[in-house]
């Protein structure tokens, strides 16, 4: 029996997860071009024993504004499942997992990459499922522009199942897998012997409610933003009674919401960290990013000092709308504001404080039930993520929260998920 | 002066491809794959030891009429080429990816990633084959027609190629006090409009070592030709014929490209013959290339490492003592060694 403790993900993404992360002198700034970076990340993360690295994508620009992007470090960056193959040969333990879209891609040619990932790596490949929201995006798929987002999930909920049978392998007698549905053709099973972990593990961002659904319904690992302990707590009952009505168990998912750290020996120290990197911020940057995340085109016409104004229902992320426009009204944050504190995590739980501070954190929604695990998103790299290994790692463990060593090979192992039939 | 491919006396070499072979499937399925792997990288290694150009990874998915229980390589070609670029340092890597396979803008952003993470060695081969058992899997049961087919390969590939150059090879900045990572000046949206696929940009990959990936196209028809003769780095073709390469160069000519910016490869399989007459082999292929009907060999090479060694080490040093191979990497980049970069920019 392996004793009852947390998972953790190594969330990288270029620079760092601050808007600002690229400007700081301890970031290493040419990281979207240098897969010996990455390398190296990887490699930290699995000496300090994390479940996994994972990365996100978006297969466009992320701001439509030249001017914006070109102050930020987010517009260039490795591809994440090439990136994720050439990570997996490097590293020997560590789980590797990457996002892509349902939205652009098909689900035949995504079910083979993962299962190649997977043979590469000895079983340590998961995918993230995302629908994705932005127009940016749907711009380099066509002339149609973005998907209504119930359009979007009926997509994805066909795609997940295509590939989970795809992984699965053809049922005995069958020639081939003969799919025949709405959005999708598939004729055959996949030319691949079945991967080394049974099937690679299935992660899902994505939280409003039919979101919520898809993953209740195919995902080993979730993916989420939370800021309180109410909201994750929330989150988890509710995504963990969703999982009956699919025959599943509470135990057969793992939810693990962002966290940011700032970390540091005291908390003044932490709080100057962060404050530094808060100074990095051009305004403009920051309510662009707000902007993109609420799905509004323009905050710009509204004062940047007043209240964030009433918001149309949206076509994109409708959880993160909702988080943020929670998050406004509880704490009554300008615009300004706002935009400032989303910069450093996109609306995900952010920490500034000492390794012991954040390990009771970490500690207090592991055991209140809020959370299995954490997805952590250092503000920059690499030093934020060499700090969290180097100080809150062995502070969990010392408590007994997290692992010493790795119990196996795969990352299913390391989840404590069981292998599918 | 430029170097044409024609002044043969002037040290101009043959170039070598070999296609990576198929390894036999594991017995247990179960098993881990680091062993096919490290068989893989180990032919790769050798390759690059033996100081050939490039390595061609098959991909096929599933390939007409292949049987799926006999599948050998458990990977898929791509990801098979960044494993592969990071365990080798100086031999191009180039896998084959179809168009019915991929959207443009996710094929691009891949293979200008894997350029980046070869450090300028990543070639991707654009088979013409319209293969209607891989139309099947992708949604398209109906498949499409040769024409349509080409019309959209042809579109596809110009996508590609425009995302790829995206960004100018000196847009990014990184001035991290002046608060600018890129000069907006020098990212280019590329706004495509057509007939088949409609593509903003730009490309979320920055423009690679060697400005892109090289583009090797093969499976080729007559009526492909204008669009290779327009669009391709490195030609396969399987047929040794004067009149096939000197035709490829002159409609290349035509699109006001150089003879030079296209390395026309033939397909060769020697097999068991290396060992037994290694000489043969060299003057066969010192002929084709002295007769000017193409620029070097990729060799098809069955799934045996002897095989390998046996090119390596019996046919190689002949060609070396003619004067036909060169005898190291000059440089880091797959371009380089083709001699793509120095015909460029006229
Ligand atoms: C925690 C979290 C992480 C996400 N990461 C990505 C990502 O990396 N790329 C992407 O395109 N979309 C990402 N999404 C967006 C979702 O896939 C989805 O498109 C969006 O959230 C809208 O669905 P929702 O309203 O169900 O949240 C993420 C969503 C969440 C909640």
């Amino acid at each position: 029996m392996t004793a009852h403790q947390m998972k953790l993900g190594a969330f990288l993404w270029a620079t760092g997860h601050h808007i600002a992360a690229w400007r700081h002198p301890q970031a290493h700034v040419t990281a979207g071009v240098d897969i010996d970076h990455y390398i190296q990340l990887a490699r930290t993360a699995e000496a300090a024993k994390f479940d996994m690295i994972f990365c996100e994508d978006a297969a466009g620009a992320r701001e439509a504004n030249v001017n914006i992007a070109s102050q930020t470090s987010r517009s260039i960056g490795f591809e994440p499942i090439s990136l994720l193959a050439a990570l997996a040969v490097q590293t020997s333990h560590i789980g590797l997992v990457s996002t892509a879209s349902t939205s652009y891609n098909e689900p035949y040619g995504l079910a083979r990459a993962f299962a190649s990932l997977d043979h590469l790596s000895g079983g340590r490949a998961g995918w993230n499922l995302v629908t994705s929201a932005s127009h940016i995006e749907a711009a380099n798929f066509g002339a149609t522009g973005l998907r209504p987002h119930a359009d979007r999930y009926e997509r994805a909920r066909e795609f997940a199942a295509v590939v989970t049978a795809l992984w699965h392998g053809k049922p005995d007698g069958a020639s081939g897998l003969g799919h025949d549905g709405r959005s999708f053709s598939v004729r055959d099973a996949l030319e691949l012997p079945r991967s080394p972990q049974g099937a690679p593990v299935m992660v899902q961002a994505g939280a409003s409610d039919v979101g919520r659904d898809l993953a209740a319904r195919t995902a080993d690992v979730v993916f989420t933003a939370a800021q309180t302990f109410e909201e994750a707590k929330a989150f988890y009952d509710d995504l963990k009674g969703r999982l009956a009505a699919y025959g599943r168990e509470p135990d057969d998912i793992k939810i693990m919401p962002g966290v940011a750290p700032v970390v540091a020996e005291t908390e003044s120290e932490a709080r100057e960290k962060y404050e530094e990197l808060q100074e990095l911020i051009p305004d403009d940057v920051g309510v662009a990013l707000l902007s993109s995340y609420l799905s509004i085109s323009d905050l710009w016409r509204y004062p940047i000092d007043g209240p964030l104004p009433e918001l149309p229902a949206s076509e994109g992320m409708q959880s993160r709308q909702a988080l943020v426009i929670e998050q406004s009204r509880r704490d009554n944050l300008s615009i300004r504001q706002l935009a400032r504190h989303f910069a450093g995590a996109r609306g995900h739980w952010r920490m500034v404080g000492t390794p012991a501070q954040m390990a009771d954190e970490l500690e207090a929604r592991f055991e209140g039930g809020a959370a299995d695990g954490f997805n952590v998103m250092p503000s920059y790299f690499p030093g934020e993520l060499d700090t969290f290994a180097a100080l809150v790692v062995p502070e969990l463990q010392r408590r007994g929260l997290f692992r010493k060593d790795y119990e196996g090979r795969t990352l299913r192992e390391h989840l404590g998920l069981k292998r599918p039939v | 002066m430029m170097r044409s491919s024609n002044d043969r006396g002037n040290g101009t070499t043959m170039k070598l491809a070999v296609s990576l072979p198929p390894v036999e499937a594991p017995s247990d399925v179960q098993a881990s794959a680091d062993p096919d792997f490290a068989l893989l990288a180990r032919f790769v290694q050798k390759a690059e030891a033996a100081g050939l150009d490039m390595v061609l990874l098959a991909d096929s998915a599933p390939a007409a009429g292949s049987d799926t229980s006999k599948r050998h390589v458990p990977f898929e070609a791509t990801t098979l080429l960044a494993a592969l670029a990071t365990v080798t340092s100086r031999i191009g890597l180039v896998a084959a990816a179809s168009t019915l396979a991929h959207q443009p803008y996710n094929l691009a952003r891949r293979f200008a990633s894997l350029d980046i993470i070869s450090h300028g060695r990543a070639g991707w081969n654009a088979t013409m084959v319209a293969d209607p058992r891989e139309a099947a899997n992708f949604s398209r049961p109906e498949g499409f027609s040769p024409d349509d087919f080409r019309r959209r390969a042809e579109e596809f590939i110009g996508i590609v190629q425009g995302l790829w150059k995206g960004w100018d090879a000196d847009a990014l900045l990184f001035d991290q006090h002046g608060g600018r990572f890129f000069d907006p000046e020098k990212m280019h949206l590329l706004d495509h409009k057509g007939e088949f696929f409609s593509v903003r940009g730009p490309l979320n990959v920055a423009r690679s070592p060697q400005d892109t990936p090289v583009l090797v196209m093969s499976g080729l028809s007559e009526p492909d030709m204008d669009i290779v003769a327009r669009t391709a780095d490195v030609i396969l073709l399987d047929e040794p014929s004067v009149a096939g390469a000197n035709d490829l160069k002159r409609r290349a000519i035509a699109f006001g490209r150089s003879p030079g910016a296209i390395k026309v490869l033939m397909n060769v399989a020697p097999d068991a013959e290396m060992a037994a007459r290694p000489d043969v082999i060299a003057d066969r292929l010192e002929e084709s290339f002295r007769s000017k009907s193409c620029d070097g060999f990729n060799i098809l090479m069955p799934p045996l490492e002897s095989v390998l060694d046996d090119f390596v080490d019996l046919v190689l040093p002949e060609l070396r003592r003619r004067g036909l191979v060169r005898s190291d990497y000059r440089n880091a980049t797959l371009r380089s060694h083709l001699g793509l970069v120095e015909e460029e920019g006229q």
